[in-house]
This record gives structure tokens, sequence and C-alpha cells, in this order.
């Protein structure tokens, strides 16, 4: 069963210099239970990607077009209300730069029992607080923590909480945007750990976005590599690993120091990513390709992803390049 | 929180102590006082200058008369007014006090809270036309030219319209037979607000912790019409009844002065509300509260308002200062016969001891709202009051 399911979705931000096509007709599906990786170097559409399916993007963004199918429901164009019982209930969100997710006036605890009051209102208040307290259980976290304010925590404790948070209202499917990038690499290690573990232990669905590429090795089933608001690549996790297809997917892997396999040299990405707005219709990778054909920047190609086999997808334009 | 509490009376009495050198070293060298023009008359023998002179502690250096008079002043002592001997100026104080507290109480609870909700609408309506003009008119009231626009007020509703009664705190001729006088009412009417105000601080408070949105609404709701029937069962029981109608009209010359003031003192508090929401609004926790799906008044209220109160405090603390020159203003412009207006015509009239004195007791009433204002601030934003316990 697909929990999620999205197709050409495009999400563009209105700006003064013109419109900014963030997201631009991806498609991808993620499985009940399964652990869904994007990943893409800093400015490729990521966040606008999640943001689009909780429809909280910023306000000068705007979907247009596509259809975000979620539990077999589209959700695109639903109402305020309808979305406010979708978000937190059905997707709920680490959001990137999760220090700052707590209003620094409200306990922990509070800002918790607000979301559950929020979706379950008929609860009371200590059957909150004892499922506050077994989530805090869960993702490590005493259960004193929930009298205290945001500002009297560390920086890895209020990222637990936010985990803690985003389980609340028992979500179908989470979405973890970068939680990590804010921490030191200890804390990183025990939370990527611990996202995985509640995972696997709550069978949740889980969308999982970073820039590394390691990470998503780690933390997924499958995965899509994301390039100027594109999916270029697609496919089980150690497919696209093994096997990848995509010039950029192998930049990517050549940037990073590689956790199987034989020692390699370290490259780094070479270039700059494109320009978001008013892209033209050529490969947009044809920049930075190691070895485009004149066919690339001249014809007028459709980004499109081709099948290299069962479960691994990449772009058509690039696949020989490289 | 003790600590800080301490911290914070500790520094108010040095503070109050520098306020009370200052000023009278301040009255002190204002050349020519009520007293000296006594003393200049030709026909007092030079004995009975001597005399007098001595009775009054005028032959001593200024250093040891300032601290003279501080221990008198700890000691409830504050002499006699010069102009309206035998009276003393707590005995003045005692009658203007009431009044000044009254109005003042009352204008910056109304001007704070209209300031603080229109401001929090004009953020959350970014960018619409009601927007736009509301803000176009709080510009225009904020940079008004408060006396001249408190004229045209009392010439509008108490003239043109005749709605409002131009100036003074109560009708004489209502009064000529009334059982009591005004202060015993004035100190009714403040007792009532301040009991009024903290049973509905309590409500609030004991209303906190009930889980269900719609419960805590209502149990709300109950206890706001439980205390506005309790208020009017109050009114209408004994010594009360009879007090009620001088209250009354009290109140109702009341409602220009505050309606004026709140014009004028709104626009700060809204424009400030305005921007520093707006700020808020950018922050990462209101999208996480939009995330969670919670309602648009609820993130506006709970977690964009609330950040937004903490810097508006701030600037309301300072504004609190102005209630010294705010209340001479506008008590003369209203004729309202409080603690400005008595200030001014004892600093006119030379009367030293009477200045010193309302100077002093404003200065007091100020340092206190500093406080409360102080405080509430530390209760706002729990940064600072955990800080503060350690
Ligand atoms: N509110 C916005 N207005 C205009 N452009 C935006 C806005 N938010 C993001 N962008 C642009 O959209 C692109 C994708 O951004 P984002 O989704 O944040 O990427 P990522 O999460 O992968 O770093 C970037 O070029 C960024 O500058
Ligand atoms: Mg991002």
């Amino acid at each position: 069963m697909n929990i999620l399911e999205v197709k050409d979705l495009d999400m563009s931000y209105k700006t003064i210099d013109g419109d900014v096509e963030a997201v631009k007709k991806v498609s991808f599906t993620v499985k009940e239970g399964e652990s869904f990786g994007i990943v893409g170097e800093s400015g490729c559409g990521k966040t606008s990607v999640a943001m689009s399916l909780l429809q909280l993007q910023a306000d000068n963004g705007k979907i247009t077009n596509g259809e975000i199918i979620f539990d077999g429901k589209n959700i695109v164009g639903l109402s305020e209300s309808q979305l406010r019982e979708v978000r937190w209930s059905g997707i709920s969100i680490v959001f990137q730069g999760a220090m700052n997710s707590w209003n620094p006036v409200v306990k922990i605890g509070e800002q918790i029992r607000e979301a559950m009051r929020e979706h379950y209102p008929d609860k009371t208040k200590e059957e909150n607080t004892k499922k506050i307290i077994e989530l805090f259980d869960i993702v490590g976290l005493d259960s004193s923590i929930i009298d205290r304010f945001p500002h009297e925590l560390s920086g890895g404790m209020k990222q637990r909480a936010v985990i803690a948070l985003a389980l609340s209202c028992d979500p179908k499917l989470i979405i973890a945007d970068e939680p990590t990038t804010a921490l030191d690499v200890v804390i990183q290690d025990q939370i990527l750990k611990e996202i995985r573990k509640v995972q696997e232990v709550l069978g949740l669905s889980l969308i999982y976005i970073s820039h590394d590429i390691a990470v998503i090795a780690e933390m997924t089933d499958n995965m899509a590599v994301m390039y100027a608001g594109s999916i270029v690549e697609m496919g089980k996790t150690d497919k696209v690993f093994s096997n990848p297809k995509h010039a950029y997917t192998k930049m990517l892997l050549e940037s990073t120091p590689s956790i199987v396999g034989p020692k390699k040299k370290l490259r780094s990405l070479d270039g700059e990513p494109p320009s978001l707005i008013n892209t033209d219709s050529y490969c947009s990778f044809s920049y930075r390709c190691p070895s485009p054909d004149d066919n690339c920047r001249n014809r007028n190609i459709e980004m499109e992803l081709t099948k290299i086999d069962s479960e691994h997808y990449a772009d058509k334009c690039c696949i020989n390049c490289g | 929180m003790y600590k800080y509490v301490f911290k914070r009376i500790y520094q108010l009495i040095i503070v109050f102590f520098l306020f009370l050198v200052t000023s009278y070293v301040l009255f002190d060298s204002i050349p020519g006082n009520a007293f000296q023009n006594l003393l200049l008359n030709p026909e007092l023998p030079p004995e009975a200058y001597e005399q007098v002179i001595k009775l009054y502690g005028l032959d001593k250096p200024l250093t040891e008369r300032v601290f003279l008079y501080i221990g008198n002043f700890f000691q409830g002592d504050f002499g006699y007014s010069y102009k309206h001997y035998p009276r003393t100026p707590i005995d003045l104080i005692a009658e203007r006090l009431p009044r000044t507290l009254m109005l003042f109480a009352m204008v910056n609870i109304v001007a704070f809270y209209t300031g603080f909700l229109i401001g929090k609408i004009l953020a959350w309506r970014r960018g619409s036309k009601s927007e736009t003009w509301i803000t176009v008119t709080s510009v225009f009231s904020y940079t008004i030219f408060y006396p001249w626009f408190a004229l045209m007020m009392l010439w509008f509703f108490g003239y043109k319209l005749d709605w409002l009664p131009i100036g003074k705190f109560l009708y004489p001729e209502k009064w000529y037979d009334a059982p009591y006088d005004s202060d015993v009412i004035f100190v009714s009417m403040i007792k009532f607000t301040a009991v009024v105000s903290i049973l509905q601080i309590l409500v609030y408070i004991f209303t906190r912790n009930i889980e269900s949105l719609n419960l805590r609404r209502n149990a709300r709701f109950a206890g706001f019409m439980v205390l506005t029937i309790a208020s009017l069962f109050y009114w209408n029981s004994g010594d009360l009844l009879i007090q009620k109608p001088y209250a009354m009209d009290i109140a109702y010359h009341m409602i220009l002065p505050i309606f004026t003031v709140t014009v004028v003192a709104f626009a700060g508090t809204a424009l400030l509300t305005r921007t520093t929401m707006m700020e808020v609004m950018k922050d990462d926790f209101i999208l996480t509260a939009r995330a969670k799906g919670l309602s648009q008044r609820r993130i506006r209220d709970r977690h964009a308002a609330r950040n937004a109160l903490l810097p508006v405090v701030t600037s309301f603390i300072f504004t609190i200062v102005t209630i010294i020159d705010g209340s001479v203003l506008t008590e003369t412009i209203f004729s309202w016969p409080g603690m400005g207006q008595l200030i001014l015509q004892a600093v006119l009239e030379e009367d030293i001891p009477v200045a010193m004195a309302s100077f002093s007791f404003i200065g007091i009433f100020a340092l206190i709202a500093h406080f409360i204002a102080d405080i509430s601030y530390a209760y706002l934003d729990p940064r600072i009051r955990i800080q503060s316990q350690g």
C-alpha cells in the first residue's frame, strides 16, 4: 500500500526577479512503513517539496500543478480546515531548524499537549501527559522535561523532544528535513539512530531529507536524488548506490567518503547549481556535466525519468554522461 | 524569582533615595519661595525672623537639611504647607492621590490593552486594506499634538454634541447634600476595581489547566458572568447603594479623559506590537504551530502575540514615567483636580513642602508601577524568570 503518491508536482515562488521554480514535475511514492530519502545539495528544492506536502510553503509559494495523494485522497487544494486535520495527525514534520521549533515562552509539555488537544479533543490532561511520557521514553528523554522551558534543554534534548512532538498525534507519515544539521557529530549520530529505531519499532512511514548521501544510505530503503527542483534519479537505495546512473548522483557519491568498499579519492562537487528562475527546457545539469554532448544544451529536452531496471529510474539525458 | 524580586526592591530603594535628594536640591535652588515672601515682610522684628528661621531649620547647611528632610520623610513628617497652613502636604495629597490613581490606572490599562489588541490584528491582517487604514490612523494619532487634540475632543464631545461633561470630575450641584466626601467614593471605586481585576486574573489562572479548549472558554465566560453579577449585587448593597449615584457621576466624568488619552496613547503600543509581531511571525516555531494544525487564532494569540508582548511590555515600562508630566497636562486640560494640578499649583506658588511631597508620592507611584511591570515581565519571559533564580 502506498501511503503517499506525489504526481507531477510543480511549486514555484513569486519573486521580483521572476518565478523561482523550486519543485518541477516531481513524482514519487512512499510505501507504508518504508523510509524514503531525498538527497541533493542545498537549494535544490528539498525543503520546498516537504513544505508542499503539508502545504505550508511560504506565502509567495504556490503549487501550480500536480497531485499529492495521501492515504488515498488528493490533498492539493483542500480547505484550510481540512488541511489542519491532515497536518500532524496525518503528516508531521521535524524541521530543518528544529532547534528553533519551540516557542521560547511555553513549556515543552504544553506545546506537545497543545497539538494533542487539537487532534484528540476528548482526551484528558492526564491521558495526554501519560502519552508524552511514553514518547519521551522512546526517544530517550526524562519525563521531567515536560515541565521545562525550551531554553533549559540542550540542542540534542530539544531535537529528541521535537521527535516526540512529531509522534504525538500518531501520524501516518513523518517528514524529517535535515533534522541533525544543527547538531554536533556525536549527537547527530544518536539522533539518527533514534529516528531509525522509532521508525522501525512503530512501523512508520518516513521521508528523510538530507544533503548528505551517506546519511541517506544509512537511513532509507528507497531514495530520490534531486537536482535543481527535479528528481534526476530514484530507486532502491542499495541499487542507486551500487549502480549510480546519473552523472550528478555519481558526483555526489564521489564527494562523500565511502562507507563500504575500498578507499577512493574524494572529489569535491564542481560548479554551482543553476538558477531556478525561468529555467529553459534543456538539461539543467548540462553546465556541470563532465561530458555533455551537443544535444544536452541545444535540444529541447524534457527532463524525464527512464527505467533502468525494476525499482531504479534515472533522467534519460544524463544516463550515459560522466 | 524571589531573589529577583528582592533585587528589584533593593534597586528601587536606592533609586528613590537618589530621587529624593535630587528633588530636594533642585527645589532648594529655586530662587525665592512662599516662605521667604513671608519673611521679607519689613514689619517682622529681627528676633522673630531669627526664631522662625531656626524653627524651620533653614539656618542649617543644605547637606544637613537634605538628610533631615529624608529622615523626617520616612517618619511620615512632611512639614506644613506654606500656602495652606496649617494643612499638611499629606493631608492635601490624601485628597488628590486617589483621583489621579483612578484616572491613570484606567487610562493606562485601557490604552495598553487597546493598543496591543489592535497591533496584533494589524500584524495578522498584513497587507489588507483595513491594515493600511488603521496603520495610517495610528501613525496620525501617535504624532498628534496632544493638548490641541484634547481641547478638540472637549469642544466636540462636551460642547458641540453635549454628550459628556466639560472638565471637572463631578457635577457640584449633585453633591451639595452628599453623605460622603468625594475621596470616600474614589477609594471605594479604586478598591472595587482592584478586587475585580484580581478576581478576573484568578479566574484566568485557575482555568488554565482545563484541557478541553471549549470547556476552558466556557469556564472563563462563566467566571466573567459571575463577577459581573456579583459586582451588580455589590454596588446595590448597604452603604454602596448610597454611594452608587456619586460613583456613577465620577465615572461619567472619567469617560472623556480616558477616551482622549487612549486615542493618543494606544497608537505607540499598537505600532510597536505590529512590528514586533511581524518579526515573531517569521520565527520557526510559528511554522511548527501551523504544521501542528492549530487554529489561526491560537497561533496568533498563543504563539505570535505572546512573544511579541515582551518588547511591548518593556517599552510600556518606560512610558510609565510619563505619568508625571502626563498627569499635569491631562488634569489641567480636563480640570481634574488630582496630583498633577496639585504639583503645578505648588510649584507656581512656590509652596515647596507640598511640591516636594507630591513629587515624592508620584515618584513612589511611578516606581511601584515600574516594579509591577518588571515583575510581570519576568513572569512573561521564562528566560528571565529562570536566570533570576540562579
Ligand atoms: N520563500 C521563497 N521565496 C523565493 N525563493 C525561495 C523561497 N524559499 C526557497 N526559495 C528558493 O527555492 C529554492 C529551493 O529552496 P529549498 O527548498 O529551501 O532548498 P533545499 O531545502 O534543498 O536547500 C532555492 O533556490 C531557494 O532560494
Ligand atoms: Mg532545506
